[in-house]
């Protein structure tokens, strides 16, 4: 195991080496001409009094030797001279204005039959140009068009890396990073001073799919016919809720023009940005619905005659069932009934049997690259059905997909270095977006010993003191993990033994195991469903390390509905999971640790347990990260951590987990930068290219 | 005669009945429904669904109504309108998806029964008329082999060894550039290319054991006198073999042929999932664990239909052959 794990770093850090290399040859070649570049990307904040503060700059300097060169930097600065109370962010983005947009050979072929208007009628007057990954990780590289992105999954009508490659919010954050906040869909947005109004500008001339202008009239059907008609919707969202509460009042949507519209709430909800752009996978879907396709299905609009023979067709209940199956959501891209919904996705589904499915360019997508190329580059997607999991990964070492990001394993990583040479692909690793394995003792089961044994804050830290990480580190993830920052990581037998000893778990039964305070032994029951393969060999290093100590620790596997069941139910004493590791979905688990108290949390008291004052303190802290904005924000969750950190509410035995990324060596604008957050490269799919 | 048909028929009519009801409560026992397990597939995929969304699912399906109302939606279609409903996890109608894979599925479950029939019977006689030869006893050696491993670990293991000499993954039924082509004639030729594998592998252990039965009942037939008999009488090896004892030996494997009716339908599973097969056996599976209730009930409710029918069929043939029973069954009433 040694050695593979030797082989596969060195190979790993020698072609990360020459990617590096690669991308910095390509930056060095000469921009595109024709290509003027005018930043006037701006961030003001108008304090109070007179302090101005310009947050972001854009100096753009570029040689470009025919035609005209603009090198133009406007800054903004504007003094408040009254004394007023006034704070407001205002973003306006990065604008490339090209004197001709390009598209790909496919659809030149279309427009010449005929058969397409011209790429400029298409597009919005103002393209979006990608930003999907921040610079730090990504050289851009000008790509050509063609190909087929071939992936694999295991489930039905899903393919999770498809998914996330297609999806498209409203206003995005480069690298899923959640440090700065662009314009996607829209491309300017506002936020008044008290937080609670954000108005959106959706870009002028943006289309449908099928080439029907985008408007506010589809942000008013959405919130007016759909959200808030109780037959279709019985309450809206938690997100859509001021302070995203389930107790919070709804939002209330007001459009202003064609294409300026105002969300509100009545309480501040500053992180809602973030929550619209990136958490969840929101895309824009709750929010803009394509009207004009969606109104032949709704009473308001279509006449009972029309719905009728719509029901039938569809062979479902009711006009509410027929609009759920027609009303296709983000999660719902790789259906059937996507096949003729229209969207703003970089591909849209096409073609769909029992053994896959194919993606075609949307001709209408509104990103271009900085030289005018419209995106995407790539053509079509290719997702393969395969049953089983462990022939995806016979597929993958044989080199059948271009891009795998929910199927490589770490288990499996020495196979994949071995293989990468004959399979042509490349074996990257980067960030998972979650902490990977952490433990929970749930603190409001209804065991009473239970209860007074795990809430003493000195069990936890013995507990957590026992835990040789390093081990877990190199044993289980091969060394691609560090540290955390939620939990102190010191290991000490010695002094996790006198803690034990000094809060009244001294007496041993014959098998020197620690004995609770009712005289039987105490014994750390954990369950797992298994929803990642590297939960079994932490729990079973995990198992041993309590045992050292004299806590009498078991594990059992079990079915993944039936854990979802018992964990909902509050059935569950021990597990392990997952947290975010995502700053602004500000994770702190309580669900796994403390179900009760997040449900008291979660209803305002009506149902649940309530939690003690720390744990209500904690709770604050983490109801105020998702209302900052971003800076503040991130120092939010610092601080966070830092009260897990001191509590030990639960366990995180490693962070900054790494996991393998697989792509083919002939994609281009793939990022491999170890800070690199998997997902998020997953997502700036429409970036890609082949190479040859 | 036709008393006796009625009459089974007409058990076969609560029988089904009481396998329908059977059927969708086993599919709910598991904890959760197919809402569950979708939202559980989200969340691992880093999303967070909405109630919107959830409520939305929960109707649409009509997950939101009472056990026996659910029941009575779905046998009402069936029985009325001959519709299946529709499968959560594919949304498209049942019988579509299945009959999509139908052909498949029974091409390869017949050629396999024939490749089982064909190797056993003409081993099977080999090794009776040469008992404890060389040939013999590496038949028997063969066999042994055949009962013991399960077929999916043969399958993983010629897999394996394709993809170590030759870097290809053996899987499915044709080649990447015909998956998903219409069928065509180079189609059905890649296709005869591929099948071998999934014919061998399942039908061996079938074979190895029928080969073990044939050589039994024959063995035992060639120590009847009337072989003897025939012998002494000066009648040619080959004929006495064939005219009589081997006919006598195959009987009771003919008679069996009805209980496979359901399998040429439902293919096999275990090797289809780990070959990649576009046939019902995968799809059975995975609807099972999605709880796509739907489709698994259309599913088990089918092949457990053809099970029944499979049998009257053989009482029926049996009857007809045997008088005693025919006769036995009515004077009895």
């Amino acid at each position: 195991m040694a050695s593979t794990k030797h082989l596969g770093r060195r190979e790993f850090l020698r072609l990360s080496a020459m990617a590096a290399v690669g991308a910095v040859a390509a930056s060095c070649a000469k921009p595109t001409p024709e290509v003027i570049e005018k930043p006037v990307t701006v961030v003001v904040e108008k304090e109070v009094a007179v302090e101005k503060q310009v947050l972001q700059t854009v100096v753009v300097e570029k040689q470009v030797p025919v035609e005209k060169v603009v090198k133009e930097t406007v800054v903004v600065e504007k003094a408040v001279e009254v004394e007023k109370v006034v704070k407001e962010t205002v973003i306006v983005e990065k604008e490339v204005v090209s004197s001709q947009l390009r598209e790909a050979p496919m659809l030149a072929e279309l427009v010449a039959a005929g058969k397409l208007p011209p790429v400029d009628e298409r597009m919005p007057l103002k393209p979006k140009v990608c930003n999907e990954m921040p610079p730090s990780q990504l050289a851009f590289q000008v790509g050509r068009y063609g190909g087929t992105i071939r992936t694999l999954t295991s489930s039905a009508n899903w393919d999770t890396d498809i998914f996330v490659m297609c999806n498209e919010p409203l206003i995005n954050t480069p690298g899923i990073l959640g440090e700065e906040i662009t314009g996607n869909i829209c491309d300017a947005f506002q936020v008044n001073a008290e937080q609670t109004e954000f108005t959106f500008h959706m870009r002028e001339g943006i289309k449908w799919s099928d080439g029907t202008p985008v408007t506010t009239e589809d942000v008013r059907f959405a919130y007016e016919d759909v959200m808030m008609n109780t037959d279709l919707t019985a309450r809206p969202p938690t997100w859509l809720r001021s302070g995203n509460k389930g107790t919070g009042t709804p939002y209330v949507v007001k459009v202003k023009d064609d294409y300026t519209f105002t969300i509100s709430f009545d309480k501040p909800y500053g992180g809602f940005l973030l929550v619209l752009g990136i958490s969840g996978w929101r895309s824009y879907i709750e929010v803009l619905k394509p009207a004009h396709y969606l109104k032949k299905f709704h009473t308001k609009y279509a006449s009972k005659a029309e719905i009728d023979a719509a029901i039938k067709e569809a062979n479902v209940e009711g006009w509410p069932q027929l609009f759920a199956l027609k009303d296709v959501t983000n999660w719902e891209m790789t259906y059937p009934p996507a096949l003729t919904f229209p969207s703003l996705y970089p591909w849209i589904l096409k073609e769909t049997s029992q053994q896959g499915q194919i993606y075609e360019r949307n001709p209408y997508y509104f990103k271009v690259d900085p030289a005018g190329n419209q995106l995407p580059y790539v053509d079509y997607l290719d997702s393969a059905y395969v049953a089983d999991t462990e022939v995806i990964q016979m597929k993958i070492l044989a080199g059948e997909t271009d891009f795998s990001r929910s199927h490589p394993k770490f288990v499996k990583l020495p196979l994949y270095k071995e293989n990468e040479e004959k399979g042509g692909f490349t074996t990257a690793m980067v960030q998972f977006h979650a902490t990977s394995i952490d433990l929970f003792l749930n603190l409001t089961h209804v065991d009473p010993v239970w209860r007074q044994v795990v809430r003493n804050p000195d069990f936890r830290r013995a507990l957590n003191l026992a835990l040789d990480r390093e081990e877990i580190i190199d044993a289980v993830l091969y060394g691609y993990a560090s540290l955390p920052d939620f939990n102190p990581a010191e290991y000490n037998v010695e002094k996790a033994n006198q803690l034990l000893d000094s809060i009244g778990l001294n007496k041993k039964n014959a098998d020197g195991y620690r004995l609770g305070p009712d005289g039987q032994v105490f014994e750390i029951p954990f369950e797992t469903g298994v929803q990642r393969t590297d939960m079994i060999p932490t729990l079973e290093l995990v198992v041993q390390f309590w045992e050292k100590v004299g806590i009498r620790t078991t594990m059992k596997t079990i079915d993944g509905a039936l854990w979802t069941q018992r964990s909902a139910a509050n059935e569950l004493k021990a597990t392990i999971y997952w947290v975010e590791a995502l700053w602004y979905n500000s994770p702190v688990g309580i669900n796994l640790w403390a179900p009760l108290w997040d449900q008291w949390w979660n209803t305002g008291g009506a149902e649940g347990e309530e939690p003690p004052q720390d744990v209500k303190d904690l709770l604050d802290v983490r109801a105020t990260i998702t209302t900052l904005p971003p800076a503040e924000g991130i120092k939010a969750y610092a601080e966070m951590k830092k009260l897990v950190a001191d509590q030990i509410y639960f366990f995180v035995p490693v962070e900054k987990v790494l996991q393998p990324l697989i792509f083919s060596k002939r994609l281009g604008n793939v990022s491999d930068s170890p800070d690199a957050i998997a997902i998020g490269v997953n997502f700036s799919a429409e970036q890609f290219y082949f190479k040859s | 005669m036709l008393s006796y048909i009625g009459r089974r028929v007409a058990q076969i009519i609560p029988l089904l009945v009481g396998l329908s009801l059977i059927i969708f409560i086993v599919i709910q026992l598991p904890p959760g429904d197919y809402v569950t397990m979708y939202i559980q597939r989200l969340e691992a995929a880093g999303g967070k669904v909405s109630e919107y969304e959830i409520a939305n699912l929960r109707r649409l399906y009509n997950l939101d109504r009472p056990f026996y109302q659910q029941y009575f939606i779905w046998i009402r279609n069936i029985v009325l309108k001959g519709d299946f409903g529709r499968s959560l996890q594919w949304e498209r109608p049942v019988s579509e998806l299945i009959g999509e894979r139908l052909l498949l599925t029974m091409v390869v479950s017949i050629c396999t029964l024939i490749f089982t029939y064909t190797v056993s019977i003409i081993i099977g006689i080999y090794s009776a008329t040469h008992q404890y030869t060389a040939g013999d006893y590496f038949f028997s050696f063969l066999a042994f082999i055949g009962i013991s491993v399960p077929g999916f670990l043969l399958a993983l293991v010629i897999m394996y060894l394709v993809f170590v000499n030759t870097g290809v993954a053996v899987t499915g039924l044709f080649s990447e550039q015909f998956v998903r082509a219409p069928w065509s004639w180079p189609k059905v030729v890649d296709g005869l290319k591929h099948i071998w594998l999934p014919i061998v592998v399942i039908g061996l252990s079938g074979t190895a054991s029928l080969t073990r039965t044939m050589r039994g009942l024959l063995l035992d037939e060639l120590q009847q006198a009337y072989v003897i008999t025939a012998r002494a009488k000066g009648v040619a090896e080959t004929k006495l073999l064939f005219k009589y004892p081997v006919r006598l030996a195959i009987n009771p494997m003919i008679s069996t042929l009805g209980w496979l009716l359901p399998t040429i339908v439902s293919g096999e599973s275990l090797v289809a999932i780990v070959l990649n097969m576009p046939t019902t056996g995968p799809l059975l599976l995975q609807s099972l664990l999605a709880q796509d209730m739907f489709l698994a009930g259309g599913f088990l409710l089918m092949t457990s239909t053809l099970t029944v029918i499979g049998t009257l069929l053989s009482d029926i043939l049996l009857a007809w052959l045997d008088p005693r029973i025919r006769f036995g069954g009515v004077s009895e009433h």
